[in-house]
């Protein structure tokens, strides 16, 4: 018998949805009917997930209070460690998220666990545990296996295993957090300005415009194209900072990673490093662009060298058609 | 430490530092001993050497320097950067046509880099069999008519004549003469692109008022030199495309935008709303269009009278008042309601505005949206005072946008040369507001970055004072 060992991501008392994906991948790492999924969730208020957790595919919760509510590195990789040491799972599964990376690497690196990042596929080749991740900027996919190691901890691409339907009544028991010193202090949550504008990090096709739109002036005919084709409309930066659209919408390094989107058709975007960034993990991404050699072609899967505004007439009288 | 005050001491300066980068942004005005020195220091470790080939702000000078290498990694990326000069883009395909292992796919680089030569680009067209590279010589903005003229009639009767017509067709270049030919034996997509085509002659404009392709009719429908006739008989064409490309010409007849500003499509209407000779029947009865969009563009439009904007400006739609905000023409008043507007992207758009007066920009520098912030940050009629307050705004956005604003005095800026984010410290350089003594130490900033762009900012210094 194994233990799949996944541990739940929350942030103001909420159950980030890739917890339940993390559940589902780890479904699929059950080798016989005796395996467990064991979900762990660390935090003043762990009780209060438990019903929220009691889902298809967990077959026993975990509760770990610990003095803070929200994510604390220290915090987390005391308690994981403790748990792994307690219950030798032969996988860990955690988001693969910003909150994972201030604590995975190291909890993994300390044990001598095998370890893997931004996994989307994790399955068993006969018994070898392989893990699927990019790689030379997600342009080749590399097969990762961990000889040797018998607990290999990895972080899950987000939206990228389907939740499980259906609920389920686990086991429900504590585990005690081991005394740990915090470095860090939660003093309080800045909520990303932008109003209420759509979320662009949970849309799954999007239409993006860049300086080759030209003018202000233009945006309005991209808006009208994106809402017509039932895509959210994104920008460069260059577009953000002009104020032709929110920042809530600027796709990039300094803006938003578009984790959930499949769809993204680039338009008059050149593709610099800060702006791909964001993107260059979609897996079908449309360029348009005037000039072959802009880097955004290197990512593309479709390329049109093509004017965008040709490009938005034509695309335009198709859908009206 | 001193500002250095000639090109040699700069260039020290950059030797000392160690780094490739700061290197590279001093290579252009180092000579002799030095100018090895650098070099060395930039190539001498191949990954140094790879990434400079590479990277897109690479100075030409490197990248001509870089050219004589052996390394065939470092001769694909120097034929696929943009910026590797004319001369030594033909210095490298002469060495590539002359090797033993000529490439083909270093060849398509070469037909398709901007800077290719014409006389490269002729070479190619005359002499190569490789479709992809007679494909990108076609497309390649630097050839001109000659050369596509011969790419055409070299190819008469190939399989890539179908695509060399397209590209042909659409090239800039392209001639009268050859836009006929191409008209004659192209097919539908060939012959619309031609009526499309700025060079397209008067003759074939008036031949094309046959055909019955609505492609054609949408390229002929958007062209001003049609006669007002042609123009009413196609704002009647049945396919909407055609009537959109008829609203969109600014030649049509006053008469013509009257009756598509009724048209029973929405698109066409939409066209009609941004036309800036309106007529004041049509902007009423655009006013109170159903649709939204019909609405939006006419509340950006800058003819539309203030009484229109003002009922505008009430509309249900958010999109519809942030147009009104918007336009070029608003009224302050207007603006005063707008700035009280429920919705941030609509008080966003009075932000940005250009005629918000300084007392409204003082009130929505209370506001907590970042987007309102932003525009308040970028406007150059927000005072000084306030723009000083927001340099230290937690927000990025907020910083980045005193660091556009226009009216930013030096004093305003000061600080945000010690801006944590390095973006803003690498905006900072071509700031002219801001002394070279200011900017300085940004050539010792921890960001490579920051460094190689005040390197080269002094180094391009010293090449306009000469020295
Ligand atoms: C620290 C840092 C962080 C950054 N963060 C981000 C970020 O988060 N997001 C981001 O986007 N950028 C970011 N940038 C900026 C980035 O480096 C680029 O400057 C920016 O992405 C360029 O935007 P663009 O592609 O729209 O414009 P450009 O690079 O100017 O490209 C415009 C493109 O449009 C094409 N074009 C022009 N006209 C037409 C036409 N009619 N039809 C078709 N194509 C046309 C041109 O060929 C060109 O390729 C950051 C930069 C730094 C230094």
């Amino acid at each position: 018998m194994s233990t799949i060992l996944v541990i739940a991501e929350h942030r103001r008392n909420e159950l980030r949805p890739v917890t339940f994906e993390l559940i589902s991948a780890a479904q699929g790492l059950k080798k016989s009917a005796d395996d467990k999924v064991l979900v762990a969730v660390v935090g003043s208020q762990a009780e209060t997930f438990t019903a929220a957790l009691s889902v298809s595919g967990v077959d026993e919760i975990l509760k770990i209070p610990a003095p803070v509510s929200e994510f604390d590195p220290d915090v987390y990789e005391a308690a994981v460690s403790a748990l792994i040491e307690a219950k030798q799972p032969s996988v860990v599964l955690l988001p693969h998220s910003v909150d994972s990376l201030g604590y995975a690497a190291t909890l993994a690196s300390k044990a001598g666990y095998g370890f893997a990042t931004d996994v989307f596929i994790v399955e068993y080749q006969g018994s070898d545990l392989v893990a699927t991740r990019g790689g030379y900027n997600q342009k080749v996919n590399v097969e990762v296996d961990f000889p040797g190691k018998s607990i290999v901890v990895m972080t899950i691409r987000a939206s990228v295993f389907k939740p499980l339907e259906g609920s389920s009544s686990p086991a429900v028991s504590s585990f005690d957090l081991p005394t740990v010193q915090s470095r860090s202090q939660n003093k309080d949550f800045v909520e990303q300005g932008g109003g209420n504008d759509i979320d662009i990090t949970t849309v799954d096709f999007i239409m993006s415009i860049g300086r080759g739109i030209g003018e202000e002036t233009n945006v309005e005919q991209f808006r009208e194209l994106a809402e017509t084709a039932g895509a959210t409309l994104c920008c460069s930066r260059p577009i953000a900072d002009a104020g032709w659209l929110p920042k809530s919408r600027q796709v990039g390094q300094s803006g938003k990673v578009v984790g959930s989107c499949k769809l993204y058709v680039a338009l008059g975007i050149s593709g610099s490093i800060q702006h791909m960034a964001g993107m260059k993990h979609v897996p079908t991404i449309v360029a348009v662009n005037t000039d072959p050699s802009a880097s955004i072609f290197t990512i593309a899967k479709y390329g049109i060298v093509a004017d965008i505004f040709d490009f938005e007439e034509e695309l335009n009288s198709q859908l009206a058609a | 430490m001193k500002l250095p005050e000639c090109a040699a001491a700069l260039v020290d300066l950059a030797l000392k530092a160690g780094d490739p980068y700061s290197a590279a942004a001093v290579h252009v005005i180092a000579a002799g001993k030095a100018r090895r020195k650098l070099e060395e220091l930039m190539f001498s470790k191949r990954r140094d050497a790879l990434a400079l080939a590479r990277w897109e702000h690479t100075p030409a000078s490197v990248l001509e320097a870089l050219c004589g290498a052996s390394d065939e990694a470092i001769v694909v990326r120097l034929d696929k950067n943009q910026n590797t000069p004319a001369q030594a883009i033909s210095r490298l395909y002469v060495t590539e046509s002359l090797s033993s292992k000529n490439s083909l796919s270093l060849t398509v680089l070469v037909a398709q880099h901007r800077h290719a030569s014409l006389a490269v680009l002729r070479n190619i067209a005359q002499f190569e069999n490789d479709e992809a590279s007679l494909l990108a010589v076609s497309k390649n903005l630097a050839s001109n008519s000659e050369v596509l003229s011969m790419l055409l009639s070299r190819f008469e009767s190939n399989s890539i004549l179908e695509a060399l017509q397209k590209n042909i067709s659409e090239h800039p270049s392209t001639s009268p003469q050859l836009l006929e030919q191409l008209y004659d034996k192209g097919d539908v997509y060939v012959k619309a692109a031609v009526i499309g085509h700025a060079n397209c002659s008067q003759r074939l404009i008036d031949q094309a008022v046959q055909e019955e392709s609505v492609l054609i009719q949408r390229q002929l429908a958007a062209d001003r030199r049609l006669s007002n006739d042609v123009i009413s008989r196609l704002s009647l064409h049945q396919d909407k495309s055609v009537r959109c490309a008829v609203a969109s010409n600014l030649t049509a007849p006053k008469d013509v935008i009257k009756s598509l500003a009724t048209d029973d499509s929405d698109v066409v209407r939409r066209v009609v709303a941004s036309r800036s000779d309106l007529t004041a029947h049509s902007i009423n009865s655009l006013m109170n269009d159903p649709d939204v969009w019909v609405r939006q563009k006419l509340a950006r439009n800058s003819i539309v009278p203030y009484r229109v904007l003002a009922k505008l400006s009430q509309d249900l739609q958010a999109d519809v008042r942030r147009g009104v905000a918007r336009n070029a023409k608003c009224s302050v008043k207007l603006l005063r309601v707008l700035a009280k507007d429920e919705d941030y992207w609509v008080r966003s758009a009075v932000a940005y505005q250009r005629r918000t007066p300084k007392q409204l920009l003082v009130d929505l520098v209370e506001d907590t949206a970042v987007d309102v912030l932003s525009g308040v940050a970028n406007n150059p009629n927000t005072p000084q005072k306030l723009l000083k307050k927001l340099t230290v705004s937690k927000e990025a956005d907020v910083r980045r946008g005193v660091i556009l604003n226009q009216s930013a005095t030096r004093l305003t800026l000061l600080p945000l040369l010690e801006d944590a984010y390095y973006l803003h410290r690498l905006m900072l350089v071509a700031n002219t507001k801001l002394k070279d003594k200011d900017k300085w130490h940004l050539c010792f900033d921890p960001d490579f970055q920051v460094r190689f762009a005040a390197f080269r900012y002094f180094a391009n210094s010293f090449i306009k004072s000469g020295s």
